[in-house]
């Protein structure tokens, strides 16, 4: 169905062009068309070439560009910060790759009725500085926020460490504006937070990595941001106190908003390259975060030091003031660029279980990595069951890539006779594609091809992705 | 000195993972990824293995300020800034850089440099000649703003005056290397630091006879002008009588602690141990009880601007500040994002001037939402880039180096 033949391909930039006024934003040469075959999913060397890169500066261009696209029917692979794990943004069938960097005005901020909208390329961060500074609150906070876009985060649903108390991007999406394959603006969801007008489209697109239409506009939902918050760094010998404390510190109605799982190569790992004094000998660490009132904070702190050291915690500490939060913090998100330096790739697993069945799964990983002989930090969101092992190897031997392969295919099967799934947080796109019918059935993956047959009928949408055809 | 192929497992290491889009001034304004760090990699790691002609990154590269902006950021420690010098380096031996990087390569490695007039000074004459509106053609146009950039370093704030040391000499030899803007242009800089010392009493040595640093050459990939520069600026030390070696300027502070990677043998050991005497001169005051006059009836809003060479290179961003904020008669106000890039970055503001424009913009846009009256840098270029934004913003603020403002607060004590 798609044409990348070079005739069609060149009237197709022609027309381009005539939308895209700044010749800036239309990124024709070879060289630059090679920094958009990839994003932050190691697909070695393979190469997948988009056949243009198209940076819109508002809604209409991209409808523009949607319609020309339609009328040759030629893909349009839409690109925010490019910082998935799934290759969702690799043209697999070349086209057109559509970059939000230059959507990136926040709209409006409503004090009053705690909402804001925002262009789709707006990144996380930026907007969370921006409605801070009127004291309010936007929680969802993949580690990567610094650079992760809005639209990015709604097509994928992300979520992070805050996401057990406060939920992921799904929570707070309210509307969206959105361009459809055909190149029509359509207005979905509303500004309110109650809403029962139908079907709940813009849920529908909160996940859909693309493939049903491009998201111009966010209308985001806000909360009040809280007084005050405390960070917990707390030691055990077992991964099994570790969880066991977790469940307790819940049942004793206390919401912590991040409960997050460092294992001990984790530690080792981070220590060996951002040293901050982390005690290298315990099998896993809990960072535990709580917030609200000032008061409450400091008698939930102490409760939650008694808790844990009733379930066997070999230390607790609990950060006196901002600078050594910030450590705790600091060597929490230095995980992952610890575990990169180890070897040249690093390859992030996304594998949600129950939470009570997390020292299973991290066995389950442990066991895995040992009988593949594979190099694991595992760490991840405690409250919600979400585990990130994180494989550090070098691609470029392709013994072990073939051991990394069967190793995640059987982590997964792991985590599903848990009565877990494949992605908590991560998504589908081309990586786990192959791996949708393990956990839908075939009644359910028809349906799926259903919506996105109404919304994409020629697959000019991202294809390849989620579904195979 | 690592050539590009000794960088191919650091490039290949690049994960992808995007962190630096968030630190890149460059990314920013272009919003292509093409002209940040992992574009960078993406294409390098391409062309190491045969994908693309290495020849043809050379454009892409030049879109860097070399800031070191995304080194600190970058999960896998990899530095753009050294990997794009190394690439620089490989394009000038092959021949492959621009007609306005030839012309001034020409003119840089006519010896008209070691004999007088410093390279640095050859830019901002030939900016006002007719050849370098020629060459940049868009730039023509703008003659305010060329003008207003010219005034910055043409104005001499502080002329020197010889002043009586309060307290005893101090016994140190300190040598003072003042970089070409001191030494050919506009020795303003250069007076204050003598005069700030000399009341303090330390006398600097200003005798030997220093030629540029080398960096402009460096920016380019010229990289035998370089080593040529250092051997010529090492061989005017003598390491018996020299306890510190003291700039003012961060780019030329940061060139003394990587001379040392470009030499070998007998050079690279005396490079070794000047490195290591090598100070700002913001780190070297504020060890001492600096002599500040009371009474002083000023009442001055003063803001900095972090240099790249001096906050990311040479570690020094503190002592700044606390000169600053011990200085009489003056309140320090911290601007947004003090430590990013001002956009002028050696000759990026000539070369890519439409999007050195914009940062430099941003800079003064923050710079002007402190209130200040006064806004403070420790690198000549630096000044280029805060006075470049705040014409376009259509303001006039002096930009000064904070030594010149202590120099001119004894100055008027002392008439
Ligand atoms: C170091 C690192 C840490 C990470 N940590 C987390 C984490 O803690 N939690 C988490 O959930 N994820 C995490 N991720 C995964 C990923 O970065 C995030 O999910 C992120 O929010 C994706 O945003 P993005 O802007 O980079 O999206 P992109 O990668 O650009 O796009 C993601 C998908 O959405 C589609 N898309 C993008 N913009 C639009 C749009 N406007 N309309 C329609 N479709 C669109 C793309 O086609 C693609 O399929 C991490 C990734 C890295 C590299
Ligand atoms: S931050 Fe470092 S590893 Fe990540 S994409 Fe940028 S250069 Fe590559
Ligand atoms: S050194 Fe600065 S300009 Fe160059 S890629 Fe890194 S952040 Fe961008």
């Amino acid at each position: 169905m798609t044409i990348s033949n070079s005739i069609s391909i060149d009237k197709v930039i022609s027309e381009l062009k005539l939308v895209l006024d700044k010749k800036n934003n239309i990124l024709t040469e070879y060289e630059e068309r090679f920094c958009y075959a990839y994003d932050a999913t190691a697909i070695g060397e393979k190469l997948y070439l988009p056949d243009v890169v198209v940076l819109p500066e508002n809604t209409e261009q991209v409808a523009q560009i949607m319609k020309i696209a339609n009328k040759y029917k030629i893909p349009v692979i839409t690109r925010g910060a490019g910082t998935n794990l799934c290759g969702g943004c690799i043209p697999l069938k070349s086209g057109i790759v559509l970059h939000t960097s230059k959507l990136n005005k926040i709209i409006s901020i409503d004090k009053d009725n705690l909402t804001c909208v925002a262009e789709a390329g707006v990144v996380v961060e930026k907007l969370q500085q921006e409605v801070e500074k009127l004291g309010l609150f936007y929680p969802p906070d993949p580690s990567n926020l610094k650079v992760s876009t809005i639209g990015g985060s709604v097509a994928l649903s992300s979520s992070g460490p805050r996401c057990f108390k406060y939920g992921g991007t799904k929570d707070y999406v309210l509307g969206l504006e959105v361009v459809t394959a055909k190149g029509k603006i359509i207005n979905i969801g509303g500004n309110t937070v109650k809403n029962v007008t139908g079907y709940n489209l813009s849920q529908l697109f909160v996940g859909s990595e693309g493939t049903l239409g491009i998201v111009t506009r966010v209308t985001l939902k806000l909360i009040p941001l809280p007084e005050s918050k405390q960070v917990l760094l707390v030691f055990f010998d077992s991964i099994d106190d570790a969880a066991t404390a977790v469940t307790d510190i819940i049942s004793h109605k206390i919401t912590p908003s991040t409960l997050d799982l460092m294992d001990q190569k984790t530690m080792d790992t981070v220590e060996q390259f951002h040293p901050t004094g982390l005690p290298t000998h315990y099998d896993a660490a809990l960072v535990i975060e709580i917030d609200g009132i000032a008061d409450t904070i400091f008698v939930q702190a102490k409760q939650i030091e008694e808790i844990c050291y009733k379930n066997n915690a070999k230390d607790v500490r609990i950060a006196k003031d901002k600078k050594e939060a910030d450590e705790i913090w600091f060597a929490r998100r230095s995980a992952f660029g610890a575990v990169a330096r180890m070897k040249p790739n690093v390859i992030t697993e996304d594998a949600v279980v129950p939470r009570n069945k997390i020292p299973q799964m991290v066995k389950a990983i442990r066991k895995t990595a040992d009988k593949y002989n594979l190099n694991v930090c595992t760490m991840g969101h405690a409250g919600d069951g979400n585990l990130h092992p994180n494989f550090s190897l070098d691609l470029r031997d392709h013994e072990e890539h073939e051991r990394l392969e069967k190793a995640i295919e059987e982590l997964f099967d792991a985590a599903i006779e848990l009565g877990g799934t494949l992605s908590g947080e991560h998504g589908i796109g081309m990586s786990k594609a192959k791996f949708m019918n393990k956990v839908a059935s075939n009644e359910v993956l028809e349906y799926m091809k259903l919506i996105k047959n109404s919304f994409d009928p020629d697959d000019i949408l991202n294809p390849g992705k989620i579904l195979i055809k | 000195m690592k050539k590009l192929e000794n960088y191919s497992e650091d490039i290949y290491k690049c994960s992808k993972c995007g962190i630096c889009l968030a630190a890149c001034p460059v990314y920013e304004e272009t919003g292509n990824e093409a002209t940040l760090s992992r574009g960078f990699f993406t294409l390098l790691h391409g062309a190491l293995n045969n994908k693309i002609p290495l020849k043809k990154l050379a454009k892409y590269l030049d879109y860097c300020t070399t800031c070191k902006a995304c080194f600190d950021f970058c999960p896998s420690g990899i530095s753009a800034e050294e990997i794009i010098l190394a690439a620089r380096s490989y394009f000038y031996e092959h021949g492959d850089i621009s007609a306005i990087k030839k012309s001034i390569v020409k003119a840089f490695n006519s010896n008209m440099i070691l004999k007088g007039l410093g390279f640095s000074a050859f830019i901002y004459r030939a900016l006002q000649g007719p050849f370098w509106f020629d060459q940049l053609g868009g730039l023509s146009s703008q003659f305010n703003l060329i003008s207003n950039i010219v005034n910055s370093q043409t104005q001499e704030y502080i002329k020197y005056k010889k002043l009586s040391p309060v307290g005893d000499k101090k016994e140190i030899n300190a040598v003072y290397f003042p970089g070409c803007i001191n030494n050919y242009f506009n020795a303003s800089v250069k007076n204050a630091t003598v005069m700030v010392c000399e009341k303090n009493g330390i006398d600097l040595d200003i005798s030997p006879n220093f030629a540029c640093c080398g960096i402009p050459a460096r920016g380019i990939g010229d990289m035998q002008s370089f080593i040529s520069l250092a051997k010529h600026n090492i061989g005017q030390i003598d390491l018996e009588q020299i306890d510190y070696l003291i700039t003012d300027c961060a780019t030329c502070g940061m060139v003394w602690d990587i001379y040392p990677e470009y030499l070998e043998g007998e050079y690279k050991e005396k490079a070794l141990l000047l490195a290591q005497k090598n100070m700002n001169i913001y780190k070297f005051l504020v060890q001492f009880d600096i002599f500040l006059p009371d009474n002083v009836e000023d009442n001055k809003i003063v803001t900095y601007h972090d240099p790249c060479h001096l906050k990311r290179s040479q570690k020094v961003d503190k002592e700044p500040r606390k000169f600053l904020s011990l200085l009489p008669g003056i309140k320090f106000e911290e601007m947004k994002n003090a430590d990013r890039c001002c956009g002028a970055s050696g000759l990026y503001f000539l070369s890519k001037p439409g999007i050195s424009q914009s940062i430099s913009k941003r800079k003064a846009e923050n710079i002007l939402n402190t209130k200040a009256n006064i806004v403070t840098t420790s690198c000549p270029s630096c000044k280029i880039g805060l006075s470049q934004g705040l014409s376009l913003c259509n303001r006039k603020m002096p930009v000064y180096q904070p030594v010149e403002l202590l120099a001119n607060i004894y100055f008027n004590k002392m008439n």
